[in-house]
């Protein structure tokens, strides 16, 4: 194995953290999916008169809640994660020792990113029972469940190369994971907000020519960028949009790849600062 | 081993290094001196390929730094100014670590390692975690890493910083020993007497240039003396010094400068060896010698006629 990936996992699984973040994970997520079913499978104040639900429409329901809550969460956690570990190194001056070993650029920052990243894995495979619950009330096949896994797998390992390009851009972890945290506000909130402005100008548009004409595609476009995108349209609307989330994917693959680059030419040209 | 050539490096308006050369030959332990800001810790940098030089020649070994950084990370051992530890990893993970960051071959792995601990004498602690370790551990442990891949070259910043007398005399005897085994050392270190005790020859740096002595010279040679070069002997004897200041009066060369009951003060113009003839000298003479101390220039001296007046 990569000594650097190696190194990083054994002092990772070493922290408090190691166990204190899974823990704190799963209460989170069994207590939104408990919430959730609750809401999901009854008149949860009484208000009656209440349909009762189908189980089917309960798992879907249920599925969802707990898929987005995972995103959320481990999106919360990517700047953590990542965006402290060249910093870390700047922090504790260990950085010359790493750049004048023989390990490339490439092997210290992929040693990175793979044991940031498997952190991440490490939850997504603990919360797999919780999603699993679902199988038990119909609705959610296999399929949605790799998709789920596979979507939110590419935007964490995206997001967390974007922690990892912060990370070696600046020389403070407060700086790093501060970018990182306002990084993913601008494509979670951002996104949306600009789809909306766009979705109202059409409107707007339809209106003064007395159309009322459904809107383009182009409209969507913003949320391409949305990490919660993905998730959605390979939940949802597999075949009508598969072009949106084909799209969407490559975007954050290329965001991910466009950080990989810049990272390692941080690093590089990082000798003149450490 | 070591060839600087014309070397010029900026960073922003700061000219860190100009037009600095500097050569040290195989299984040198070589000294390099200067106030804060000269651009030692610029010059190992460059050396340690951390640093890119904005022009000039800079080989170690025959490898140019810039062109081909692995090859000299192969046969370079750096150890920087402030050392970087990893304080949550034991003693012996962190020595696993770079070794395998070296690509020091598996089956060799263990025995590299235990023979590391055992000369840095961390031996008894190799499953401390590094955050226990005293500092003069520490900067043993730090050594102990950077001579894992068995380097042809260390590099040396202010290694002594912070460690007590007796860490500094453990660090002393340790580059002696290295040296003996033939690798070849660059230091730089404001502890101006342990340069003089270890090093063969001294290079002077100021503003990012070579420094010329008084004699016009860049470097100054510590041990092995050429024949012109001036020496200073300390020589304890017992009783009235009136016999010793006549029988060095009579050796050519030699001159007293202070002599008192016990002690003389000689300096010598011959190197190395007019100072062994004069031993020689004065034993035959029936002087009662107790000890003789033949240096090169002080060091200390010369580093405040170089530097003392402008700062």
């Amino acid at each position: 194995m990569n000594p650097m990936g190696h190194k990083e996992l054994r002092q990772r699984m070493r922290e408090r953290r190691a166990w204190l973040v899974p823990t704190l994970y799963l209460i989170a997520l069994g207590a939104v999916a408990a919430i959730s079913y609750k809401f999901n499978s009854g008149d949860p104040f009484d208000l009656g008169p209440w349909k009762e639900p189908q189980g089917a429409e309960i798992g879907m329901a249920l599925f969802s809640t707990v898929a987005y809550t995972q995103l959320t969460l481990l999106l919360l956690l990517v700047p953590v994660l990542s965006a402290g570990t060249f910093t870390i190194e700047k922090e504790q001056r260990t950085l010359p020792a790493l750049l004048t070993s023989l390990l490339s650029t490439w092997e210290i920052w992929w040693g990175k990113f793979i044991a940031a990243l498997l952190f991440l894995v490490l939850l997504l495979v603990t919360s797999l029972p919780v999603l699993s619950l679902t199988f038990a009330l119909g609705g959610v096949g296999f399929l949605d469940l790799a998709i789920t896994t596979a979507t939110t797998l590419l935007v964490l390992a995206s997001m967390s190369s974007v922690g990892l390009y912060c990370s070696s851009y600046f020389r403070r972890s407060v700086y790093a994971t501060s970018v990182t945290y306002a990084f993913l506000v601008a494509l979670s909130i951002v996104t949306v907000v600009a789809f909306l402005l766009l979705e109202r100008w059409w409107a707007s548009q339809q209106v003064l020519r007395g159309g009322s004409q459904e809107p383009p595609w182009w409209v969507a476009t913003p949320l391409f960028l949305n990490p919660y995108f993905p998730l959605t349209v390979g939940r949802f609307a597999k075949e009508e949009v598969i072009l949106g989330l084909g799209v969407s994917l490559a975007l954050f693959l290329g965001i991910g790849l466009l950080a990989a680059v810049l990272a390692l030419r941080n690093l590089r040209r990082g000798y003149e600062d450490v | 081993m070591i060839e600087i050539r014309q070397v010029r490096k900026t960073y922003g308006r700061i000219q860190a290094l100009d037009t600095f050369d500097l050569q040290v030959g195989r299984g040198e332990l070589y000294g390099l001196v200067g106030p804060n800001g000269a651009g030692k810790t610029t010059l190992i940098k460059i050396l340690a390929t951390l640093v890119r030089p904005d022009s000039g020649e800079v080989r170690i070994s025959g490898h140019e730094v810039s062109t081909k950084p692995r090859a000299v990370r192969a046969m370079v051992g750096y150890m920087p100014d402030v050392p970087g530890l990893y304080q949550d990893m034991r003693v012996i993970e962190f020595l696993e670590f770079f070794a395998d960051a070296f690509h020091v071959p598996s089956h060799e792995k263990p025995a590299r390692i235990e023979r590391e601990l055992e000369r840095a004498g961390l031996g008894a602690r190799a499953n401390s975690f590094v955050e226990e370790l005293s500092l003069g551990m520490k900067q043993r442990l730090l050594l102990a890493k950077t001579l894992l891949h068995d380097p042809q070259v260390l590099l040396l910043d202010e290694p002594a910083t912070g460690l007590d007398p007796l860490g500094r005399i453990e660090l002393r005897d340790r580059l002696t020993q290295l040296n003996r085994d033939g690798v070849t050392t660059l230091i730089s270190s404001h502890i101006l007497s342990d340069l003089e005790d270890i090093c063969t020859q001294v290079a002077f740096i100021d503003q990012g240039r070579n420094t010329l002595d008084a004699e016009g010279r860049p470097v100054l040679v510590l041990q092995g003396l050429p024949e012109a070069s001036l020496v200073t002997c300390e020589v304890a004897i017992l009783g009235e010094p009136h016999a010793a200041v006549a029988a060095v009066e009579g050796f050519p060369g030699a001159r007293v400068v202070t002599a008192a009951p016990g002690l003389l003060r000689i300096e010598l113009i011959g190197g190395s060896q007019a100072a062994a003839k004069l031993l020689r000298h004065l034993t035959s003479a029936g002087v009662d010698l107790v000890r003789f101390d033949a240096r090169g220039p002080a060091l200390e001296d010369r580093y405040r006629s170089l530097f003392g007046g402008a700062r």
